[in-house]
């Protein structure tokens, strides 16, 4: 069956769709086999337990998204940035200050230094370099402020942090917004559009007229916003901060994006699949608790599954275009 | 055994010598699409046998085949009349055939040398770069580089010696069929020469080549003789001799081309862009000319010439130095890339791949690329507009609206090239510019892209090309400039021009540089 005319194209769609349906059935097998062999598995306290512990590293995979889609790779300051948001707003509420208003600097604050890294990334600079040397001196400076001890919200209990929603936590409410959110954000505004763009071809998107500096600078914006989100509602579920907390939120973080087939060099991927790779690996995790896996175990199982899940994406990914 | 040497060395048409390669009957089909279907194709000693045929024709997949990386599904091999298995590449190569890429696998920061013993067996863990430079020079000789020193960094060697320096890697490996992939694609005329210069040399040592191109002229210069695919079967070798550019256009399309470039249309008088003393890198002289709504100015030279300099700089891509633009009777900032496109500025660059398409992404999104923020708003794009706005210039365009879905990197080189130029359309622009516009294009979508700019002309539109093939240049525009060295050199209208003497022009004889420098210091 010859093709004839002007224009052939293969079937792109299979391909499309794919590394998502292989991601949610991964999961779903990891569910049923979970079922099987650990019956308190679907117990609404366990799922409950695995969306909050998918939720904050969800939060923050999903607003690095819009950075790794437009070609700055990933930030290697995730786990300091959210401890900046968590230690500021624990502070503040202890110092007396209203929640609302301790919210609003925070996230403002974060945005503050969320684009000076991304105006920094903007003019050229590596963003793996920027971000990691962001990371030390923001751990660094909270460290020395804090002298390295425990900020507390003292008598200000917060509180609301572990509450639920109509039996949902607050945590994962927040996240299933987020994640709406930014995922119409990349998919129906120009903003979105520009993102992927640059992130699929820097140089034919500067010919286009479209600006690198904008879109990395709010790709920035949307990213610190999220590290705001997560350093917060950690903030007001413990009452209180180290400079010490949020140790594995980098590489979780970009282990969820990872796992959910966002290219890291751009130009391909969604907020969504992001969402999807967190909700994976607290799956995943969840069923080795209930196992009674231990940590070393748990995080040597966990970095497998994430490398074989990423080398599989690689690979549909590099037929593709061979294609 | 010098008889025997004389006989595979010539070309004896009328003995049938015993063949390099035979193709018999050879398909393959992926997924849907049959790309080659029972094609024959034989090469013999010595020869240089062009093969031709439009983009998605199956050129590439028996290139793919002989080179061994992917397996055919039915048909015969045959090499010196002894049945070949030619999967994987390591048995190709082993069979002796090697192919020249349009990528190079040289590393750039290492010498010629060096470059020349990576990857090569029989190489002594440990050597004297005495030894290694000694051995250079000998291979170098081989392709016309006598005069490179092998010390050189390969990333300060020209196009066209990164090139050669590929086939001197090649033949150290004793390759008997070369195949050469659109060598000279992103060469300019001087460097055409030379590379052409080592394939005859290489024919007459009895190697055959198998050139793939689309650039006519070069196939009746070079080839012996020409086989023809299209839509993945094959039509029978035919001598190079008995055949001219339009039969062989006949042979692609199957059909007569009618006229390859449409004709001019009537300008208006007053400019639409004018030019005024520009100076910008890569220039050494101020270029002053002017563009009318409806004129197609041609600029052309050869790499470093210059044309592109102006290109670039009036698209903002390039800070002027000196000079003044107008459009349209007001001041053109060319600052900024973003500032020439809201004047209503397109251009469409030379390296598609590079910077004129988002390979990965659709169709659709690469068609509304510079235009979606006009079908928005609020910052939200409206789907509908943008579907309706892509529909329309795909469909201007013979772009299957159907699949505007799917990945512009999938598509052939001059479907790529309809998308590059055409997303354009949707900015409705005063101004387009471009370079190198069919470069890697097949005939039938070359045909379409130079109908579209005449129709945008007829609309007002100015359009200023510059392109190192001179045919091109000579067939398309109103008016032609040529550049050498930085400088304009003529700028005339296109009937006071003949192909020989833009030739010459733009190849501006070594004797005359002389004579044109006192001439501009006088």
């Amino acid at each position: 069956m010859r093709l004839s005319g002007a224009v052939r194209l293969p079937q792109g769609r299979v391909w499309d769709w794919l590394p998502l349906a292989i991601i949610i059935g991964l999961a779903l097998a990891g569910i049923i086999v979970a079922v099987i062999i650990t019956p308190s598995f679907l117990t609404v306290d366990n799922i409950r337990a695995i969306l909050r512990n998918a939720s904050i590293v969800g939060i923050v995979a999903v607003a690095m998204t819009p950075m790794t889609l437009s070609g700055n790779f990933v930030s290697l300051a995730i786990g300091q940035s959210a401890m900046l948001a968590m230690v500021c707003f624990v502070a503040l509420v202890g110092d007396g200050w209203p929640q609302a208003l301790a919210i609003i600097v925070v996230v403002a604050g974060l945005i503050v230094v969320g684009v000076m890294q991304g105006a920094i990334v903007a003019t050229g600079l590596n963003p793996i370099i920027t971000t990691l040397a962001a990371g030390a001196i923001i751990f660094g400076v909270v460290t020395e402020i804090t002298g390295a001890g425990i900020v507390r919200a003292g008598d200000y209990l917060i509180g609301w942090g572990s509450s639920t929603v109509v039996g949902i936590p607050i945590q994962v409410l927040i996240f299933f917004i987020f994640t709406v959110v930014v995922s119409i954000l990349m998919s129906r505004t120009v903003l979105g559009r520009e993102t992927m763009l640059v992130g699929a071809n820097r140089a034919t998107a500067r010919i286009s007229g479209i600006s690198f500096t904008r879109v990395t600078i709010l790709a920035f914006v949307i990213f610190s916003v999220g590290l705001a989100i997560a350093g917060i509602l950690n903030g007001a579920a413990f009452n209180q901060a180290t400079s010490r907390s949020f140790p594995n939120l980098t590489i979780d973080a970009i282990a969820a994006l990872l796992v959910g087939g966002t290219a890291i060099q751009g130009g391909h991927g969604s907020p969504l699949r992001s969402a999807g790779g967190a909700l994976f690996i607290a799956v995943i995790s969840s069923m080795m608790v209930l196992n009674d896996f231990s940590t070393g175990g748990r995080l040597a199982v966990q970095g497998g599954v994430v490398v074989a899940v990423v080398v599989l994406l690689h690979e549909l990914r590099r037929r593709r275009e061979v294609r | 055994m010098s008889e025997e040497a004389a006989e595979t060395s010539g070309l004896n048409e009328e003995t049938a010598p015993l063949l390099r390669l035979s193709v018999r009957r050879l398909s393959k089909r992926y997924g849907n699409v049959q790309a080659l279907d029972n094609i024959d194709f034989e090469l013999r000693p010595g020869e240089v046998m062009a093969l031709l045929g439009e983009n998605g024709a199956g050129k590439s997949t028996l290139v793919k085949i002989v080179s061994g990386l992917v397996h055919h599904d039915s048909g015969t091999i045959e090499i010196d009349g002894k049945p070949a298995s030619l999967y994987p590449s390591a048995r190709s190569q082993a069979a002796g055939v090697a192919v020249v890429h349009q990528e190079y696998s040289s590393v750039p920061t290492l010498s010629v040398a060096e470059n020349l013993v990576l990857g090569q067996k029989g190489i002594p863990p440990i050597w004297l770069p005495r030894e290694l430079n000694a051995r250079a020079r000998r291979l170098l000789a081989g392709v016309g580089l006598d005069y490179l020193d092998p010390r050189t960094p390969v990333e300060r060697l020209s196009v066209a010696e990164m090139q050669l320096l590929e086939v001197a890697r090649l033949l150290v490996r004793d390759a008997r069929i070369l195949i050469f992939d659109e060598p000279t694609a992103a060469l300019a005329d001087r460097e055409i020469e030379r590379v052409l210069a080592v394939i005859k040399r290489l024919s007459a040592e009895g190697r055959s080549v198998i050139y793939v191109t689309h650039r006519l002229p070069e196939v009746f210069r070079l080839a012996h003789r020409v086989t023809v695919f299209r839509n993945g079967q094959s039509l029978p070798a035919r001598s190079a001799a008995e055949l001219d550019v339009d039969a062989v256009i006949a042979m692609m399309l199957g059909r007569e081309l009618g006229t390859m470039f449409p004709a001019r249309g009537s300008l208006s008088d007053e400019p639409l862009l004018r030019v005024d003393g520009l100076l910008a890198e890569g220039l050494e002289e101020p270029v002053s000319l002017s563009v009318h709504p409806g004129e197609i100015v041609g600029l052309t030279g050869q790499l470093g010439s210059g044309a592109n300099a102006v290109v670039q700089s009036l698209a903002g891509m390039l800070p002027p130095l000196a000079g003044r633009v107008e459009l349209k009777g007001t001041e053109l900032s060319l600052r900024s890339r973003v500032a020439t496109l809201k004047s209503g500025v397109a251009y469409c660059t030379a390296d598609r791949k590079k910077d004129g398409i988002f390979a990965g992404r659709p169709i659709r999104e690469n068609l509304s690329s510079p235009w979606v923020r006009a079908v928005s708003s609020g910052g939200w794009i409206s789907g509908r507009r943008e579907r309706v706005r892509s529909r329309e210039i795909a469909a201007e365009f013979a772009i299957d609206v159907k699949r505007l879905g799917a990945a512009v990197g999938a598509l052939s080189g001059g479907n790529q090239q309809k998308v590059a130029v055409g997303k354009w359309l949707g900015t409705d622009p005063g101004v387009i510019l471009l370079e190198e516009p069919t470069r890697g294009v097949d005939i039938g979508a070359r045909a379409e892209i130079y109908q579209r700019l005449r129709d945008l002309c007829s609309a007002g539109v100015g359009i200023v090309v510059a392109s190192s093939d001179t045919s091109e240049i000579l067939g398309l525009s109103d008016t032609i400039a040529t550049f050498y060295r930085g400088r304009m050199i003529r700028i005339l209208p296109h009937h006071e021009w003949t192909e020989d003497a833009l030739v010459r022009e733009v190849m501006h004889q070594e004797d005359e540089a002389p004579a044109d420098a006192s001439g501009a210091a006088t």
